[in-house]
């Protein structure tokens, strides 16, 4: 620094601001890189595998089951996207949409399909609402709660049930899973629509600006106004209507509900939404990486099915993902604090 | 440290009359141990209504079952002391208890139990490694693993029961000392053992440290990685350990032989009173956790409530029992949430 004492100090805090700008765009640009990298790479690669090693996987048939099926997971993602960008978890979404899938099952057959659904909406909600007030009014934290809720919803469903499965008979119903408009098929549309609506308030709405407030620092949130228990509570409301709304088509799909469909389904919902992008830091909430990561689980699905795989092989594909999107997400994170940071050299 | 000293403050404080010391003193007792008040007035009840309950074959099957989560419980308390939590057990408990089932036709009975150990200390490794190398929040690091772990054991299995045949593993895992079985002693031993570890050891106290304030335990220059590292590596060999006397009671081992497993036991440590938090841990209040839950299901079996009560019983008293702990220290800052 001697040889430069000429230079005044305005100019050396002007290049020092000009340096730091740098950097945050250099790391604002590598996080977005490394955030589309975790889930795009994967996409194209497992694409590319199917096409090229399970036989049929482009089959107009096989297109329509992987569409289906993200479709059903892509609508509970998004309501995980939600609650994993508040900072919360939801652990309770493959209980909560047993327990749903029971309640409609039973409603079809006893009032109308239509009966069903909207009795499969309110239930969601209902068990959404449980979720959040325990976890906002007990303060109790959240992954603790729908833990617990987790063990009491699919009680829940096997003491409703009696263990025995329910078989729903109305064809009309068991139609909305495999009806389709235009050639594509109507969960598919559905899912497309619920993903619109997320991407538009979460981007475009007040609402959507306090999430990504409350996720990114919670005590900042509140002091600007926000009521972020409210935003916490309503982030769980609108996850358990997301496994309302997917537990109906789930129910349509399979036309038989057991008390013990959807097992591990909060998995594989975290996992996609990691995938997609969404940083379990909270705060950054991306729909859009959401639905292409459910497509890619469906897809991987799908291939190991048509290649006749063990079942139990998913468990550990699965596995494998959640960790590497989650290996990127935290390496993601330590890279930009340290580009930010400067990397600790210059003092 | 502000807090710290007002806390001692206010220890210090009901310093009045002996007698009302006294008083005060039942009083806190009673209160720091209202969980055995629970168990026993539970245990009278039950013995009143159903005479059945405290026959020494019923009594036996408690202690069995309250020594499996309480095994596990014993590592998982040193996990949530240390602020960190597992959810893979079931998994672990499963990877392990089909390893004795697989070779012990082959080797002798010690042989097996090494193997279930190390294996059991091997996957608690790999908990640690995701969450103190790869930076992952242990919840989910473990829920990830969980079904990694799930998957191995499925696969290794064909998806089928691989039954245990030999007599003599089944009487020493399934026999009894005295009255006692013999589970329920070496749970004893485990939980003596894993609370001296906790309060009188430099690991123990490193764990509350680190539980307490990670922060602060990385400045005063305590080796925090490595103490993560062996916290799960300890939980592992306690699930071993519980996986040993589980696939002898059922004398089989399966994928799906613990399922559910890692809410019974975070929920006997939670009631228990080692508080989420971390930074402080009880293995006495995990035995009476363990014991609490054992003695309601079985209540519940013997009172004819359908079984999947206990999924609904398990969760709400889980939820029920950290919120009242929220309550009472006004505050839900709990670590290891991400």
């Amino acid at each position: 620094m001697s040889s430069n004492g000429m230079l005044s100090a305005e100019t050396l805090q002007r290049d020092e601001r000009k340096a730091s700008e740098d950097r945050a765009r250099r790391a604002d640009s590598l996080r977005r890189v490394l955030q589309n990298l975790g889930v795009f790479v994967p996409f194209v690669a497992v694409l590319v595998a199917g096409i090229a090693i399970a036989p049929n996987f482009l089959s107009p048939s096989n297109i329509t089951n992987m569409l289906v099926n993200a479709s059903i997971l892509g609508v509970v993602g998004f309501g995980m996207t939600v609650v994993i960008a508040v900072r919360g978890i939801d652990l309770s979404v493959g209980s909560a949409q047993a327990l749903t899938c029971c309640l409609v099952a039973a409603s079809v057959n006893g009032l109308s399909p239509v009966g069903g659904v909207a009795v499969g909406l309110v239930a969601g909600a209902a068990l959404g609402l449980i979720n959040g007030l325990v976890t906002t009014k007990l303060r109790v934290p959240g992954f603790i709660t729908t833990l617990s809720m987790m063990s009491v919803y699919r009680g829940a469903a096997l003491i409703f049930t009696g263990g025995a499965p329910i078989i729903i008979d109305s064809v009309g119903f068991k139609g909305i899973a495999t009806a389709s408009v235009a050639g594509i098929p109507l969960p598919f549309l559905l899912a497309l629509l619920v993903g619109l609506a997320f991407w538009f308030v979460l981007e475009r709405m007040r609402s959507g600006r306090y999430v990504i407030a409350v996720g990114s620092n919670p005590e900042a949130a509140i002091e600007t106004g926000i009521g972020a228990q409210r935003v916490i509570l309503w982030a769980y409301v609108i996850s358990g209507v997301c496994a309302g709304v997917a537990g109906v088509v789930l129910a349509s799909q399979l036309g038989v509900i057991n008390a013990s469909v959807s097992t591990g389904l909060e998995l594989r919902a975290i996992a996609i939404v990691v995938l997609g992008g969404t940083s379990m830091a909270g705060g950054r909430p991306r729909v859009v990486g959401t639905a292409i990561a459910a497509l890619l689980l469906s897809m991987i699905n799908s291939g190991l099915n048509l290649l006749n795989v063990v079942s139990a092989y998913q468990y550990v594909a699965l596995g494998v993902l959640l960790v590497l999107a989650l290996g990127i997400d935290s390496g993601q994170r330590a890279a930009v604090r340290k580009m930010l940071e400067g990397r600790g050299t210059e003092q | 440290m502000n807090t710290q000293e007002t806390s001692k403050s206010a220890e210090l404080k009901p310093a009045l009359h002996p007698r009302r010391a006294q008083a005060d003193k039942w009083k806190q007792l009673l209160a720091k141990n209202y969980l055995v008040v629970i168990l026993v007035v539970l245990c009278a009840t039950m013995g009143i209504l159903q005479p059945f309950f405290l026959s020494g074959g019923n009594i036996s099957n408690i202690l069995f079952q309250a020594a499996f989560v309480g095994l596990a419980g014993c590592g998982m308390t040193i996990l949530i002391a240390g602020g960190m939590i597992d959810l893979s057990e079931s998994g672990v408990v499963a990877i392990a208890a089909i390893a004795i089932a697989i070779v012990l036709p082959s080797t002798t009975i010690g042989g097996a139990l090494t193997m279930a150990l190390i294996l059991g200390a091997g996957l608690g490794l790999i908990n640690g490694l995701l969450v103190v190398y790869v930076k992952i929040p242990p919840f989910i690091a473990t829920l990830g693993s969980l079904y990694l772990f799930l998957g191995l054991a499925f696969i290794s299995t064909g998806q089928k029961v691989i039954p245990i045949v030999s007599t003599n593993y089944l009487m020493l895992t399934t026999g009894s000392v005295g009255l006692l079985p013999v589970p329920f002693v070496v749970f004893v031993l485990c939980a003596v053992i894993t609370g001296f570890i906790l309060h009188h050891t430099y690991f123990g106290r490193a764990v509350r440290a680190v539980g307490s304030n990670e922060v602060a335990a990385t400045l005063a220059g305590l080796p925090v990685r490595r103490v993560k590292l062996l916290a799960f590596v300890f939980a592992g060999l306690t699930y071993a350990l519980s996986a040993v006397f589980m696939s002898g009671r059922l004398s089989s081992a399966e994928g799906n032989m613990a399922t559910g497993f890692e809410m019974n036991v975070i929920a006997a440590v939670v009631v228990g009173g080692t508080a989420l938090r971390g930074g402080n841990g009880t293995v006495f209040g995990t035995a009476a956790g363990a014991l609490l839950f054992a003695v309601i299901n079985n209540s519940m079996n013997l009172l004819g409530v359908a079984s999947y009560w206990q999924y609904v019983v398990t969760g709400a008293v889980l939820v029920l029992a950290i919120a009242l702990g929220s309550a009472r220290s006004g505050g839900s800052m709990i670590r290891g949430e991400g």
